[in-house]
């Protein structure tokens, strides 16, 4: 072996442990995401309560103004992870749940639903969502529970094919297959989006936030 | 093999992988920037929804800061970033979008429309931006999935010789001097209009915001 071959040798482990480093740390963060998502979403309730309980109007503004700015940055942190399930070369080389891509699609049609809805006051929208964030949350955990972290088999040989089947790089032509539906569900929500977006004009929004009927700081409490 | 040969390869080893680490880094992380971009220029609607649900001034200005705060944030993070994919020697050395460069520009444009005209109150800069974006998105994202990442796709070998960077470097030169002149009239008309003729110098206002304004 040469001095040049062994760089290259090394510059290639070096790369492809980075990437595969970088791509667990994400699957195995993402159920966690999930969770937390789902679990701020199904808050709601306790968060509308609690927001009844402050005396002073701005507590009751600073607590839910957090509350929504957190539940939709985890929600748009979970979207952007899951776009590694996208990708062919990822859900092939790498084990991940099978229901990554359609759950990254699910999360996807959730911010869409929110774009066009409004999921904080129309109870159809927040229903709407709320299916979409549990079907989304049962395609990724379940398999990462029965699939990817079963594969040691060890319910017996029955549980270690339903494994194989929930697992990415085990059953890689189910994976892609899903992956590319994912890609191409996203794809037409981002131009619903974008068509949605490109209508709403500009002067309704003023009238809108002319309309809000926002009132100064010294009235509130 | 001496000693000597084994540290000179170890150490070009370090140098060199942490380079394309670096870079392959930034390209990984580019999709999620980009879709993140685009997601908060889109949920514009959204927001102001919200807004509308405060009921203190103090609440919705904190809510609306906070939103132009971290979308424009990320777009310039994003555009920032993209300055890697206008140097040539990356581009033929490590896989990357062939059409890179060009979403650049096109984010480039996106941020010119948004320093020089109010896309938060003019719908037509409004539309313009959102366009230049979303065409910047698509110009980034399709290579990086149906190219970068889809090697492994057989049926897709054609399209993905053709959008990767490293395996069609005749399209390199061309793209990347594009690039380059499209960064250079941009950033000229910048600077023409906002340092040399002066017109888009700006003025602050008098009053907080329209929207405190009618309140009041």
């Amino acid at each position: 072996m040469t001095g040049s071959q062994l760089s290259q040798a090394i510059i290639k482990a070096f790369l492809q442990g980075g990437e595969g480093f970088l791509e667990g740390t994400v699957a195995a963060l993402l159920p966690l995401l999930w969770l937390i998502t789902l679990a701020l979403h199904l808050a709601r309730p306790y968060m509308v309560r609690t927001t009844q309980k402050f005396s002073l109007r701005l507590g009751a503004d600073i607590w839910w103004l957090l509350y929504v700015g957190i539940r939709d940055l985890v929600l748009a942190v979970v979207a952007i992870m899951s776009f590694m399930y996208l990708y062919p070369d990822v859900v092939v080389a790498d084990a991940l749940p099978i229901g990554g891509s359609l759950a990254a699609a699910a999360i996807f049609g959730v911010m869409l639903v929110k774009l066009v809805a409004d999921a904080d006051d129309d109870p159809r929208a927040f229903k709407l969502v709320s299916t979409l964030l549990g079907v989304g949350s049962a395609l990724y955990l379940v398999p990462t529970l029965l699939g990817v972290q079963l594969s040691s088999a060890v319910w017996g040989p029955g549980w270690a094919s339903i494994a194989k089947a929930l697992t990415t790089n085990t059953d890689p032509g189910l994976a892609v297959a899903l992956s590319w539906i994912a890609v191409a569900a996203i794809a037409v929500m981002g131009l619903i989006a974008l068509w949605y977006d490109l209508r709403v004009p500009v002067q309704r929004v003023r009238r809108e936030r002319a309309s809000a009927g926002l009132k100064p700081d010294g009235q509130g409490g | 093999m001496t000693p000597d040969v084994v540290t000179r390869a170890i150490s070009q080893a370090i140098l060199q992988g942490g380079m394309q680490w670096v870079v392959s880094t930034i390209a990984a992380f580019m999709p999620g920037l980009w879709a993140l971009t685009v997601i908060f220029h889109l949920a514009r609607p959204y927001i102001l929804r919200t807004v509308r649900k405060l009921t203190l001034r103090f609440g919705a200005d904190v809510w609306w800061l906070g939103y132009v705060l971290v979308r424009d944030g990320v777009m310039l993070i994003t555009f920032a970033l993209s300055t890697i994919f206008l140097f040539p020697n990356l581009l033929i050395t490590i896989p990357l979008p062939l059409t890179a460069p060009l979403a650049a520009v096109l984010l480039f444009a996106s941020l010119y429309v948004k320093l020089l005209y109010d896309a938060d109150e003019d719908f037509q800069a409004y539309r313009v931006s959102t366009l230049l974006l979303a065409v910047g998105a698509a110009l980034y994202l399709v290579p990086q999935i149906f190219a970068i990442e889809a090697t492994s796709q057989g049926w897709l070998a054609g399209v993905a010789n053709f959008l990767t960077s490293t395996s069609n470097t005749a399209w390199v030169g061309p793209i990347d001097a594009l690039s380059l002149v499209g960064y250079l009239a941009i950033g000229g008309l910048i600077y023409l209009q906002v340092a040399i003729t002066g017109r888009r110098f700006g003025r602050k206002r008098d009053q907080v915001s329209e929207a405190a304004t009618i309140a009041s």
